[in-house]
Parts: C-alpha cells; structure tokens; sequence
C-alpha cells in the first residue's frame, strides 16, 4: 500500500479515536441497557425561529399526561396566565441524554413549583413509543407530546427541527403572557445545566415582582 | 509507511481498552480535582480548608469508596436514601472510619450536586463534574456504579479493590463487600 492509499484510512482511524475522546455522557445503568445509542451528533443542526420577546407559537400536540394515559390534547395556550411553560424538546425517546434529562426535571419539580412553571416534553416520536419511554423512566410528574404527526410541525415552527426528522435539544422558556423569554437549542450530546434553565425563570420571576409594585 | 502502519496498530489497540470496565487490580489515574468543597468536606477528607483543587490520594484515608452517580440517574434518585445509611453507618463503624466517602456528578454542575444534595440531604463531600473529566478517569462507568480505591505510594495512581456498577440489591451485603474490599492487603 502507498502512503496515499493509507492517508485515508489513517485519517478515518484518526477521527474515530477523537469522538472516543469525546465526553461519554453518564448514563444510568438499567436505562443503558434500554437505549440506543446514536455516538455523537452534529451539536446543531437547524436554526431557532422563536426569539425572546416574540408571542409564543401556539400549539395542540397529543401527550402522555399524568394521570390521564396518552389520549389527551395539550395546548400552549392552556397555560397562558396561569403558569410559565418550559417547553423541552428533546431529539428521540431511549436515547442516553434523553433518558437522563427528564428524570433530572422530574426530581426538581418542587424547583418549577416555586417558579409556578410546567414543563412540557416534546419530541418526534409517536406517542407509543413515548409511553413507553415515560413508563421506563418510572413516570413523570408533567406531560410529554408528540410531534409525530405531521412530522415535526412544531419543532419545525419552532425552528428546532434537525434534518433528520429528530428535534434538537432545545430549552424554550414562555412566561404567563405567552411571550418566549429564552430560547436556545443546546449541543445535542449534552444535557443543559439545570442551572440556566432556573436562572431565567429566576428573572421572570423578579420581572413579575417588579411589575406587582 | 512503516509509522503509518504502527500508528494504525496503536489506534486499533486503544478501542477495546477505552470501552473495557473497570476490574479489581486496574490502576487509576490520580486526576486534579477542581471543585471547592463545602464547609465540613474537607474537615471531613483531611484537606486543607478553602482548598479548590486537590487529588484524591491526599484523603487521609487507607481507602476510598467512590459513587459515580448523576442527579439526572433515576437509578440514583432511587438509592440515594440508602446510600446516605452505608455513609452513616461508615461513619460509626471503626473499620468504616478508614475509609472515606467522596461522590462524583457525572455530567452535573455545581447548581446539580448542590440541588441533588439538598434534595436528599446527602452528608457526603460531594464534586460536580460538569465536564465528565472525572468521569472519563473512572471508564465512563454507568451510574451509579461504585468503586473502593487505594491510593498507590509516590502518587502512582488509585488501585481498583472492588467494583459495583449499579444499584446494590442488598444494603447490607454492599456494606460487608466494601469493608472486606477496604480491608485487603
């Protein structure tokens, strides 16, 4: 063989060992058996159509909701002026972030509570598949929709919809008036540091203050 | 081409050691730890007050147990009540007392651990390791998983006594395994 006939092939073999540097994010055991895990991602792969101070996009998505199975319809505009929606998108149910995330959010409920907050999961899964995902995660305290079907609309009016029908790891923050306050698509094969989601409802919350004086 | 080829070989060697699990007899390399410890931790792991780094073979102790576990693990929600007694009882048990107790956040902030902390009232120093260096030093372990570690003279490493990835199904046997690992020569 020539060095230029190898060149490639060492190149390959180069890239293959630095994604195996990459963080391996840590993943909770009998979870890990229960994931497919996809290896690193393109961190972005779409860009955001919602920006801080703009009205919320208003939607109906099917969801598992506590209590209530997989058969009901959860609007946005359900919430507006009772509760701030953190609106969680997430790329695809029995992946190893994901699988993680929303037990971390369900362990700080009494966090939301304090901001008067729902979270609503959603991704582009159907919502079987979703159910099963909740079950697996031994239930969650809010809802999680489905974007499945048209495939994606929301995460795509959201701009979060990646070129591969999943949705990005995405933290959208609307407050009471249905106006979006944060909106960032994070690095897919990272969690977000539960830190910045409770710093921007932290603001609102001293916004809201401030206005009742 | 000679070179090309060898660097091929090493490449091809180095994959199945990074995904291998940890085994009793592995060494471990002796990373720096940042993290700022909260009031009583280092009290408690013989460091120096206020210290923002340190390894962990200067714990003053013949052995460590280290959890590896996430805030975000279900798994370790779920035990971090038990885990708290084997810290309690480590506490009041003469042979427990060489041994310290330090818990790693995989992937966690500060703002993570401290909330995890708080949240179940955990009593062990715990570090946050928001960038999974940590966690790449201990063969990204699931969580929770749990080792018992000697310090090697002359900063050689932290030799593995005994590995458990999981949850332990038996509080008491995990406690008797840890002890009699601890206690080896």
């Amino acid at each position: 063989m020539t060095k230029r006939t190898l060149a490639p092939i060492f190149a390959a073999m180069l890239g293959f060992t630095v994604l195996l540097w990459q963080p391996v994010p840590a993943c909770a055991v009998d979870l890990k058996d229960m994931t497919f895990d996809p290896g690193p991602l393109k961190p972005l792969d779409s860009s955001l159509k919602v920006r801080a101070g703009e009205a919320a996009p208003d939607f109906a998505l099917p969801g598992v909701v506590p209590g209530q199975g997989g058969k009901s319809l959860v609007c946005l505009s359900d919430y507006r002026g009772k509760k701030n929606v953190v609106l969680s998108f997430v790329p695809a149910a029995f992946t190893p972030v994901c699988s993680d995330q929303w037990p971390g959010y369900n362990l700080a409920k009494d966090l939301f509570d304090e901001y008067d907050t729902v979270v609503l999961g959603i991704s582009a899964d159907n919502l079987p598949s979703l159910y099963a995902w909740v079950v697996e995660m031994r239930g969650l305290w809010f809802p999680v929709l489905s974007d499945f079907w048209p495939h994606g609309a929301v995460a795509q009016n959201y701009g979060v919809l990646r070129a591969d029908g999943t949705t990005e790891r995405a933290v959208i923050i609307i407050d009471k008036a249905g106006v979006v306050r944060f909106a960032r698509s994070f690095n897919i094969n990272l969690r977000p540091d539960l830190a910045i989601i409770m710093g921007e409802l932290h603001k609102i919350e001293g916004d809201s203050t401030s206005k009742a004086r | 081409m000679n070179r090309l080829a060898t660097a091929l070989l090493l490449i091809l060697l180095a994959v199945p050691a990074l995904a291998a699990k940890p085994q009793p007899g592995d060494v471990l390399p002796d990373q720096v730890v940042k993290a700022q410890l909260q009031p009583g931790e280092s009290a408690y792991l013989g460091l120096p007050e206020g210290a923002k780094s340190f390894r962990l073979s200067q714990i003053k102790a013949e052995a460590l147990l280290v959890e590896v576990f996430s805030m975000y693990c279900p798994r370790c929600q779920a035990e971090a009540p038990a885990v708290n007694r084997v810290f309690e009882r480590l506490k009041a048990s003469p042979q427990g007392q060489k041994l310290k107790f330090v818990a790693l956040g995989a992937g966690n902030s500060a703002f993570e651990v401290d909330f995890f902390r708080k949240k179940y009232q955990a009593a062990m120093p715990m570090i946050p390791d928001a960038d999974y260096v940590l966690h790449k030093t201990f063969m990204n372990v699931g969580t929770p998983s749990y080792f018992v570690l000697r310090p090697l003279p002359g900063g050689k490493g932290l030799k593995v006594l005994y590995f458990h990835e999981g949850q332990f199904e038996n509080e008491q046997t995990f406690f008797d395994e840890v002890l009699r690992a601890a206690a080896q020569r």
